[in-house]
């Protein structure tokens, strides 16, 4: 109606306000990047680390004689989806107005699965970074992840399980997340195979705060070992109230648990595991370097899984612009296709499907420090 | 057995926690008529301050649950200021600019604190360390009996409060009659401030008890604890102080029982639905009087 | 005041307006003024009107109903889904896309509307702040359940759903969403609303059956919310119950009161305005959702009836002051 003539020009304003505002000339050595993350909201920690993992990569990227520099757009700032897919798309937009090349994130899949929607039209490439949902490379093939796809963790959690001799699993999992979901249903096919028995499988949301209900009947349904493939933020909680309902057996979570607070709680988490992407413990340089250099700038605060990726994200970019010859989107899409990178999360190969296929490390605590404690090399 | 037991242990645990939340609600809707939805960020609050200030206690020496000293300034502090920069401008602009003014207000607490603390969750020191008791095979914790505790002694203490003392006299009045209350010499912003005080204090001590039971804090922990705990003070019947607690405990209890027994991917649909069908029955909650209304 | 003539006049001009803007619009996204950024306007603009849709719904019970809800992202969600799965169904039927978001936005406006009416029977005999806890409850459990049904994704994510809303269908749905509420308010049907809302006892006593329509308000209400829900799941492709949550229907709700109660003006306003906020604050990072909240707590402070209050804008008033006609103004809307 009428009524819409003000809105209209309020649109307007923003428009030309922001219009005038739009970079243009671009480099032939340098690659524009996007970035998006949760920056607000409950999930912040994982944006925090974002930013951090990618100031530094592009900073030492920049300093080195990389063929290739990178450029973070929006004023070098990772766009904030708020853990929103309204926002997401909207954060996808903007930096699509600054004419990017590639653009990296995000990392829940309910957010990832819109931008890649209209990735896949606008031909843009998209490294989602924990978008683990296994659609989530499907719809186009500009679009690929640097981290697991859900059943893998979960088989690996199994497969694990049975190698340490537990027989009987109970499951406590997120009904209402995408990730939970995976892995649960991962482990729950690969149980079996391993000759584990699954006797509970508990549901809570990614919200709670009281898992004693989950705990109590795990304990009480006699299981060995306990699955909670969850984010960080609940992990002391889980771990704390299983312990005290009597749980000796061990508990295990997949990359989600990376970042977890133990402080307190270090007896706790004693025969407490993990699998990731990569381990802090790892002797490797590239990890050494990236732990060691991180936790001095940053602090170990927002240091996880989420940082790592976001991390390996950016030298993929550069590898795969070396590999396809230039720095526009249609040469990283082509030097990224069935690329071999080696980084802090490990020897990655990407798939077909622009999926990766890389290692899987087993990390448990000692004292509340995470302790390496295997890597199982990825089945061919 | 020993699981229903212990079922019904924790259920009175996670029940007398949203209690001494529920008690602020019911406290400040008793007074102001007002769903005061900042009430959860105030516990956010007094969290983040029990996480900063518990382990200075404990290197002075002094006994960790002192912190909640600091806690109890610092939201009485917050409580304060927020009603008399937010809320007095829009106390006579009807109950629903109130309401999203409290809105705002959550979600302003809530983006302050992640300015200021990051979006990491933080552990908080152990508060308390007591022993655990078995009994019929169920754990109990001490702890669970100090929040059941300071839970009953606050109630008790708050009904005394407002039934007996001149303050209280006044306090229920002015939601009886906000201009009576005042041609009588009550002075309504006092009254008024007084009790976000006492919300605020009380949302500390919650606080404390929160964090002892589940010790970490978020920035929007208060948002999911505090919509749990006003649908409680609801079920009890909201401006009803011993309403809060009994609800609190059914919500708590009813919880962990549909987890344990009935269909845990439903369980909060089935506290919500009991929700739906007690305001059916009696709208004004289970311990709420019924007040006609006038023509 | 309300000679049929001028009547006529005013909706002719409004039809004008609307096709002004329109083509505005259309010439700012297609001719390529905005360049790169006009995806992303066209993306803002998107959200802005199902955004509309949904706060001048809200506003039925709100400002015309004088009830408010804490729960209008449930309906939302249910047309968002019914939609989704209808279209899914219909994926290989080939329907001319058209055809298809048409049904679409049916299929969620009916399933929205039979779960208002689902909603609306037992609870209206509440009022005030218990029947906003009651839509807050009855929301949750919607929620609750499409995490729990396997049709809904069972708590993963629904993705693959067709890309249908495009702005320009989108934009025009939105003018005829508002017209059509638009109606309602002034027909005969929502002056009797109104008096329910002045004093219901006195309505009542008048012969008024104050249940029928309050019910049927609701369930006009959930109706629009369901068609905002259809145009927001074929606009995003992929969702997750837990986007619908408290969070979301408060802000619709704070859309409604900083636009001003029972003003569609306003309504409008306050939805473009405060979906466009967050975005235009994106220069600030971190800082962008404090500024947003800071920015609510001014308006509710300076402006605690909205900004609009009950104002509406006349295209045809305005221009009668322009071109000086103006005589004394009756408000249009009481």
């Amino acid at each position: 109606m009428k009524k819409k003539m003000v809105s209209a020009m309020l649109v307007f304003a923003m428009t030309v306000s922001l219009g005038a505002m739009t970079a243009g000339a671009e480099e032939d050595q340098v690659i524009r990047v996007g970035a998006v993350c949760a920056m607000t909201g409950g999930s912040a920690v994982y944006g925090e680390g974002a930013q951090n993992a990618i100031d530094m990569a592009v900073e030492e990227i920049n300093a080195s004689d990389a063929e290739y520099k990178i450029e973070i757009i929006n004023g070098g700032k990772v766009a904030d989806d708020a853990k929103d897919a309204k926002q997401a798309v909207n954060a996808y937009n903007s930096l699509m107005a600054e004419e990017p090349e590639a653009i990296v994130g995000s990392f829940f899949s309910s957010v990832t699965l819109p931008m890649a929607e209209l990735a896949a039209d606008d031909n843009m490439l998209l490294l989602a970074t924990g978008a683990t949902n296994y659609q989530v490379t499907q719809i186009g093939p500009t679009i690929f992840r640097n981290c697991f796809i859900d059943p893998y963790q979960g088989k690996m959690a199994a497969a694990f399980a049975k190698d340490q001799g537990y027989t009987k699993a109970a499951i406590i999992y997120a009904k209402d997340d995408d990730y939970s979901n995976g892995l649960k249903d991962a482990f729950v096919e690969s149980a079996e195979a391993n000759g584990i028995e699954v006797v509970y499988v508990g549901e809570c949301t990614t919200t709670d705060t009281d898992f004693t209900a989950q705990a109590t009947q795990a304990v009480g349904s006699d299981a060995d070992f306990v699955f909670y493939p969850c984010f960080l933020d609940t992990v002391p909680l889980l771990v704390q109230q299983v312990r005290d309902a009597g749980f000796e057996g061990a508990i295990m979570g997949g990359d989600g648990w990376d970042g977890a607070d133990t402080t307190g709680l270090e007896d706790y988490f004693e025969n407490c595991y993990f699998t990731n992407h990569y381990s802090s413990e790892d002797t490797a340089p590239a990890v050494q370097e990236f732990v060691s250099k991180y936790t001095e700038k940053y602090g170990s605060d927002s240091l996880n899984a989420c940082a790592a990726l976001y991390y390996d994200a950016m030298y993929m970019l550069e590898e795969a612009a070396v590999n396809g010859g230039g720095s526009d989107t249609a040469s990283l899409v082509k030097g990224m296709t069935g690329m071999k990178f080696s980084g802090v999360a490990g020897d990655i190969y990407l798939d077909e499907n622009g999926d990766a296929i890389k290692p899987v490390v087993v990390n448990t605590y000692e004292d509340g420090q995470i302790k390496w404690l295997k890597t199982i090399a990825p089945e061919e | 057995m020993s699981i229903l037991i212990q079922s019904i242990v924790n259920g009175l645990n996670q029940g007398a926690i949203y209690a001494l939340i529920a008690l602020g609600y019911t406290m400040v809707y008793g007074i102001l008529r007002m769903i005061n939805f900042a009430h959860g960020d105030f516990i956010m609050v007094g969290a983040y301050t029990m996480f900063y200030t518990v382990p200075l206690m404990v290197s002075y020496g002094m006994p960790a649950w002192l912190a909640v000293v600091a806690a109890v300034a610092v939201c009485t502090a917050v409580g304060v200021l927020v009603e008399r920069i937010a809320y007095k401008p829009v106390r006579n602009s009807g109950s629903i600019s109130a309401l999203i003014t409290a809105l705002a207000m959550s979600l302003f607490l809530e983006n302050l604190a992640m300015v200021l603390f990051g979006g990491n969750p933080k552990t908080v020191t152990k508060i308390f360390d007591l022993p655990m008791i078995e009994v019929f095979g169920a754990k109990i914790q001490m702890k669970y009996l100090l929040t059941l505790g300071i839970g009953l002694a606050i109630m008790v203490a708050l009904t005394l409060f407002v039934r007996m003392t001149k303050l209280g006299k006044a306090m229920r009045a002015v939601p009886q009659d906000r201009e009576a209350a005042t041609i009588v010499g009550i002075n309504v912003d006092r009254i008024i401030t007084i009790t976000f005080a006492i919300g605020s204090a009380l949302a500390a001590v919650a606080a404390m008890m929160y964090v002892s039971t589940y010790p970490r804090c978020t920035t929007d922990m208060g948002s999911m604890m505090g919509i749990k705990a006003f649908i409680a003070a609801v079920l009890g019947g909201i401006g009803v102080i011993p309403g809060a607690m009994l609800g609190g405990i059914i919500v708590g209890l009813i919880e962990i029982l549909v987890k344990v027994y009935l269909a845990p991917g439903w369980y909060e649909a089935i506290t919500y639905g009991i929700l739906i069908v007690v305001l059916l029955i009696k709208p004004s909650g289970i311990l709420g009087k019924n007040t006609g209304e006038k023509v | 005041m309300s000679m049929p003539k001028k009547i006529k006049r005013n909706y002719m001009l409004n039809l004008l307006g609307v096709l002004l803007l329109f083509f505005a619009l259309f010439a700012l996204f297609e001719t390529g003024v905005l360049g790169s950024r006009s995806s992303y306007f066209m993306g803002i603009a998107t959200t802005a009107c199902y955004t509309i849709i949904m706060v001048t719904s809200l506003n039925l019970l709100v400002g015309i109903l004088g009830e408010f809800s804490l729960g209008h992202a449930g309906f939302m969600s249910v047309g968002a889904y019914a939609s989704a799965i209808v279209t899914n169904a219909l994926a290989d039927q080939k329907i001319p896309t058209f055809g298809l978001f048409l049904i679409a936005l049916l299929a969620g406006g009916v399933a929205a509307g039979i779960m208002g009416v689902l909603v609306g029977i037992p609870t209206l005999k509440l009022r005030g702040d218990y029947l906003a806890i009651v839509t807050v409850a009855f929301a949750e459990i919607i929620r609750v359940a499409f995490t729990n049904f396997q049709i809904t994704g069972g708590g993963r994510v629904m993705s693959g759903i067709a890309k249908l809303s495009n702005f320009y269908w989108v934009f025009w749905v939105t003018v005829i969403c508002v017209t059509v509420m638009y109606l309602f308010i002034r027909s005969r049907f929502g002056r009797t609303v109104k008096a329910i809302r002045e004093d219901y006892i006195a309505a009542e006593a008048s012969g008024v059956n104050v249940t029928f329509y309050k019910v049927m308000t609701f369930t006009i209400s959930a109706f629009f919310a369901g068609i905002a829900g259809s145009i927001y799941a074929h606009y995003m492709t992929a969702m997750i119950p837990t986007s619908f949550n408290f969070n979301y229907s408060a802000e619709f709700l704070t859309e409604v009161i900083i636009g001003g109660t029972g003003s569609m003006t306003g309504s409008i306003i306050g939805a473009a305005f405060l979906s466009a906020l967050p975005e235009a604050m994106r220069t600030f990072a971190k800082y962008r959702m404090l500024g947003y909240s800071v920015v609510l707590v001014l308006i509710m402070i300076f402006r605690p009836g909205g900004i609009f209050g009950t104002w509406e804008f006349s295209l045809g008033r305005a221009l009668d002051r322009l071109t000086g006609k103006s005589k004394k103004e009756v408000p249009e809307n009481e």
